[in-house]
């Protein structure tokens, strides 16, 4: 396994990740992305059903930034624009403001992680890398991972975190203490995530529903209801993504996923109809760091000065405003465009 | 109606159909809304209130004597501060900095303050009283910018562009002690005809700016001990501090 030392080593293959890692690569900069994942995206996933792609975490992605739009729309994937076009219920969104006037979404017939495949392109990742530690070696950080259970240990100048919040606060306490890592801390405690309980549920294609997404405005367990395979070329299945609200996710996070998931189906029954209570199949995802709320975004990317000037960033979609995958990669961008301009002033 | 109001009541005419191709990389729109009067305890002043393509932020110019179409118009950027323009905070300088601009333009045959409205810099009042909080908790040398997060300043500038666009303003003098601001603004194509050092009064609340020694690693400590966070995008300059043009950002 080659681990020579690169510039950066960034901690994560979610878009806020691969966003940073893309911009120091075209500043002419060494790049090594690790995520203890099979796959890159984080949060921005799409499994597969039978062959059929399902996005069981972001069920599509907005923006109003035209960089990150026109980024969207140079993605190797047939687009579904606007989608969701049919909603029902009046209950709120993850991010009501996905569905302002000036914002635009967009959804891929491949799946939401078309988006982080594309931005991955070229790029060094290293997948199943769960990242330990991150420790002060000298002159260099070292990143103390494991690798299908075998230890391994990777170094460079510069250590970004791309992780969500707690994640990125458990690596920051094996750092010495500092001011600025104290503060980080603190404030990174200050800011809780929020967890989502998942099911994907599969029914027949007879069953599909004629709306898109459901935004249920009475139920206490389901945020939303998305008609997933409506994203689809001639879908094989109906494919609905059932998605808990925060304060019921939070409460079950720890029960068994069978029961989280039969009161989920039996929600979604009183929501949309007797039928949806009783797929063919169905799956549970436990997001435990699903999203930030809408009151914990920051307004840019941290650097810490660690040692010799040795500095960890932290990006994510924590770190810039307006939330989501938008904010996501912002934070990204905007903090390589950080770690450049201390360099090269 | 007088002269120089007609001018700005023009603008937000024309206006009202206005749409460009934006300013900087977020392609950054506004519009003149509505003109007013607007007497203050500082001399007489118009507000200008615009609308922009991008967030709900309402941001304003406050505007004294005629500046359309005018070259050399002093001009002062504040970002907004609840706690110290409205509520007369020590925490910071906001109140003292926009009170001595606008005491200065309000004294001058015209000028004008572009008041943004991003509080602490953009930040947001959330992320200002956790950072405040902070320090509460004993965090009193975490650098500031570590506790508020880094924020590009490049959407400020483009929108205090468009903004003095719109305004027909030829060419200011920017009232500032950070000579980086006068290029970032010709960096939108606005002309700037020298900067002006924003003083501000000495005060029971600002004099420890006067002692040298107040000053650890970069940053100002308080009579309290605690950093002053930079909420405002400049340096302060206390009279009777020595210039600090040279050692800014």
């Amino acid at each position: 396994m080659d681990n020579t030392e690169v510039d950066v080593l960034i901690v994560g293959a979610g878009v806020a990740g691969l966003s940073c890692a893309r911009a120091l690569v075209a500043a002419g900069k060494s790049v090594r992305v690790l995520d203890r994942a099979r796959g890159v995206g984080g949060r921005c996933a799409t499994r597969r059903v039978d062959g059929q792609p399902v996005d069981h975490g972001v069920a599509f992605l907005h923006g109003d930034d035209p960089e990150f739009l026109e980024l969207l729309g140079a993605v190797p994937s047939a687009r579904v624009d606007g989608w969701p076009v049919v909603i029902e219920g009046a209950g709120t969104a993850c991010q009501p403001r996905a569905f302002q006037a000036h914002e635009q979404r967009v959804a891929y017939v491949d799946g939401v992680n078309a988006f982080a495949r594309f931005l991955a392109h070229d790029l060094d990742v290293r997948l199943e890398t769960n990242v330990t530690r991150v420790v002060s070696a000298g002159s260099t950080l070292a990143v103390e991972a494991q690798q299908a259970g075998v230890d391994n240990r990777f170094s460079a100048r510069d250590v970004v975190l791309a992780l969500a919040g707690p994640q990125t606060l458990g690596l920051l306490n094996a750092l010495p203490a500092s001011p600025q890592r104290d503060g980080a801390c603190a404030l990174l405690a200050m800011l809780p995530s929020v967890a989502c309980l998942t099911v994907i549920a599969a029914y027949a294609p007879e069953d599909a529903p004629h709306w898109h997404m459901v935004y249920p405005e009475s139920s206490q367990v389901l945020q939303l209801i998305a008609h997933d395979s409506s994203k689809r070329v001639s879908p094989k299945h109906t494919l609905l993504v059932l998605q808990a609200r925060p304060a019921w996710s939070q409460t079950h996070l720890h029960d068994d996923s069978g029961d989280w998931a039969a009161e989920i189906l039996r929600d979604a029954a009183r929501v949309v109809g007797p039928w949806a209570g009783h797929p063919l199949s169905h799956q549970a995802h436990r997001w435990s760091h699903a999203r930030v709320g809408p009151e914990s975004e920051l307004a840019g990317p941290l650097v810490l000065h660690v040692n010799d000037g040795c500095r960890v960033g932290l990006v994510g979609e924590l770190f810039a405003p307006g939330g989501g995958v938008q904010a996501a990669w912002r934070s990204g961008q905007m903090l390589a465009r950080r770690l450049r301009s201390e360099v090269e002033p | 109606m007088s002269e120089d109001k007609a001018r700005l009541q023009a603008i937000v005419e024309r206006d009202a159909t206005h749409e460009c191709a934006g300013f900087g990389a977020q392609k950054l729109c506004v519009r003149a809304v509505a003109v007013a009067d607007l007497p203050t305890r500082f001399g007489d002043f118009r507000i200008v209130a615009f609308w922009n393509n991008r967030d709900g932020k309402e941001h304003v110019a406050i505007v004294h004597g005629d500046v359309v179409d005018h070259e050399d118009v002093p001009m002062r950027i504040h970002s907004e501060c609840l706690t110290g323009d409205a509520l007369g905070s020590v925490r910071c300088d906001c109140r003292d900095q926009l009170e001595a601009a606008l005491t200065r333009l309000g004294e001058a045959e015209r000028g004008l303050v572009l008041y943004l409205r991003q509080e602490g810099r953009g930040i947001g009042l959330l992320n200002k009283i956790r950072a405040y909080s902070l320090q509460d908790g004993g965090l009193d040398t975490v650098d500031a910018n570590l506790a508020l997060g880094f924020r590009d300043d490049e959407r400020d500038y483009a929108i205090a562009a468009h903004m003095l666009t719109s305004l027909q303003v030829r060419s200011v003098r920017l009232m500032t002690n950070n000579p980086n601001k006068l290029r970032q603004l010709e960096g939108y194509g606005v002309k700037v005809n020298g900067r002006v050092p924003h003083l501000i009064a000495p005060n029971e609340h600002n004099r420890f700016y006067l002692e040298t020694k107040g000053k650890r690693s970069g940053h100002y400590i308080d009579f309290k001990g605690r950093t002053r966070l930079p909420e405002q995008d400049d340096t302060v300059q206390v009279e009777g501090m020595p210039d600090v043009a040279d050692v800014s950002s």
